[in-house]
């Protein structure tokens, strides 16, 4: 474990410390403490003594204090470590055995405050085309070309998504849907949500031809703006299916991604219930899922906004709240990182409803990406993670169609090939890792060699 | 509106599903129509009100953006 061991050495010592010039270093403070392997790199520290002011309690911290560097008074601090065996009594054998050991104290590993809601973007989509070495994908041909990426969200702003991106890109009219009731033309949206999703597909995979199916729009009384029933993404799937089916069998390829999901149990029959969507595979959505991905689609779902540090403030499940689809195992299930490869806090931790082992991966969110919510707002939430990944999805099945690689073969490979952050495979924050093209790349080539 | 499956034959219509599950035309939601869920097993869904049918309905949850994150 490691420790920081305060002393209060001789006076003309503790001088030495706080005075300008040459500090003594910690053999001198502290050497042959028993039992502790000091950190000679660590300069030893002054510490002042709080000091009552008129005659208040010596032993309280809660009143006004005066603090005193004077040579008598200070303690000094070096650190270092001690064996975690026994480590109670290895304790109090250092402090019966030196006098001038004052206290020891644990010395935790700090972190940089995780990135949450509201918070500023952290780098911009070049910094994510450049973690997604895009050029690398580019250079194995590997752009998106003749892919199916659909999105099911809001409905995609085309004009606005081109602008951002100073590109063109290919919107798939003819292939687009809307749910019944819900008016406007494939690619001409309001900037919103959706064209988020569509913008951030597109950086790993600029040449895919997008599929607009904006799910989210549905108008029902007492609906918000922004959210529709799983009946449509019901519907919104059987459509996919007849597209996919269209498809010669030998070159399918379809990436269906889905930045949203349920917040709340209050919409839902109570678990055990035959009805229950969270965590019944039965449901018609978990089973209309699982027959996409059993006819060659590539199906992402968000991981969710409901993490333990910085949760959305619908998130109403009481706890695992990767639910339904979204924790499915025919799905890649995505959660955030931002640009540092740092999860961000609102990313939902597993396990997940459906199955345990969710998130499967992370991807990069919360970078200054599509404008769709202003000039300085981030493309944010698990929202944005899981379209940059479909995005990656995507570029692969550029050469890679479902016939080649099935997309149970294509989530094995992403997974294994992730970058695992916590050293110890799969975990409940990360998943299996951050998302990896080097090793996605890697691992095609071989497997390219031995099916020649 | 609730959500409902049945199993019925390839190729089956609104009409099919109505006639099976002995409902009446409004009794259904012609908008969203019959939707096929799963080929292999003749799974299909349709919306029903809750007043038509008693047993065997699924929830329909609201469904929602992850993001901006609120």
């Amino acid at each position: 474990m490691r420790i920081m061991i305060q002393l209060r050495p001789t006076p003309d010592l503790v001088a030495a410390v706080t005075e300008p010039g040459p500090s003594p270093s910690t053999a001198d403070v502290a050497g042959g403490l028993p039992g502790v392997e000091l950190d000679p790199a660590f300069v030893p520290v002054a510490i002042p003594r709080p000091l009552p002011r008129s005659g208040g309690d010596p032993l309280s911290l809660d009143q006004p204090l005066d603090f005193s560097l004077a040579a008598e008074d200070a303690t000094v601090l070096v650190r270092g470590t001690i064996s975690d065996d026994d480590l109670a009594a290895r304790v109090a054998l250092l402090s019966s055995l030196r006098p001038d050991v004052v206290g020891v104290h644990a010395d935790p590993v700090i972190e940089t405050s995780l990135t949450c809601g509201g918070d500023a973007p952290v780098g911009d989509w070049r910094d994510v085309e450049r973690l997604l070495n895009v050029a690398a994908l580019s250079a194995e041909g590997l752009d998106g070309s003749g892919v199916a990426l659909a999105v099911l969200d809001t409905g995609i702003n085309a004009a606005h998504v081109a602008r951002q991106l100073g590109r063109s890109v290919t919107l798939d009219a003819e292939r687009s849907w809307n749910p019944s009731g819900v008016p406007g033309r494939p690619g001409e949206f309001d900037v919103d949500h959706g064209t988020m999703c569509a913008f951030d597909t597109l950086i790993a995979a600029p040449q895919a031809s997008l599929i607009d199916v904006p799910l989210l729009m549905s108008r029902r009384p007492g609906g918000s703006a922004l959210d529709g029933l799983l009946s449509d993404a019901v519907a919104a799937f059987a459509h996919l299916r007849t597209v996919l089916e269209a498809q010669p069998a030998e070159s399918r390829a379809l990436v269906i991604n889905n930045s949203w999901g349920s917040f709340s149990p209050r919409w839902d029959f109570p678990v055990g219930h035959p009805g229950n969507y969270s965590d019944n595979a039965a449901h018609p959505f978990n089973l209309i899922v699982a027959s996409l991905d059993r006819a060659g689609a590539d199906v992402l779902f968000a991981a969710g906004n409901c993490g333990r540090e910085c949760k959305d403030g619908r998130c109403a499940f009481p706890d695992r709240p990767i639910v339904g689809a979204n924790s499915h195992a025919r799905a890649l299930s995505v959660g955030g990182v931002d640009v540092n490869g740092e999860r961000v806090g609102y990313s939902s931790q597993g396990p997940g409803r459906l199955t345990a082992r969710k998130p499967d991966l992370c991807a990069y969110t919360h970078f200054l990406g599509s404008r769709a919510f202003g000039e300085a707002e981030p493309d944010s939430g698990t929202s944005a993670a899981c379209p940059v990944a479909a995005g990656l999805v995507a570029a692969i099945r550029t050469q890679w169609p479902a016939s080649r690689l099935s997309p149970a073969q294509l989530r094995s490979l992403l997974r294994r090939t992730a970058d695992d952050r916590s050293e110890i495979g799969f975990d409940f924050d990360y998943g299996y890792g951050i998302v990896d093209t080097a090793g996605v790349v890697a691992a095609l080539r071989r497997r390219a060699k031995r099916v020649a | 509106m609730i959500l409902v499956t049945v199993r019925l034959p390839p190729g089956a219509t609104l009409e099919d599903a109505i006639e099976r599950l002995d409902l009446a035309p409004e009794e259904v939601d012609s908008a969203y129509g019959l939707v096929l869920i799963d080929p292999d097993q003749g799974l299909y869904g349709l919306r029903v009100t809750e007043k038509a049918w008693r047993e065997g309905a699924f929830s329909d949850p609201r469904i929602e953006p992850y993001g901006p994150p609120q």
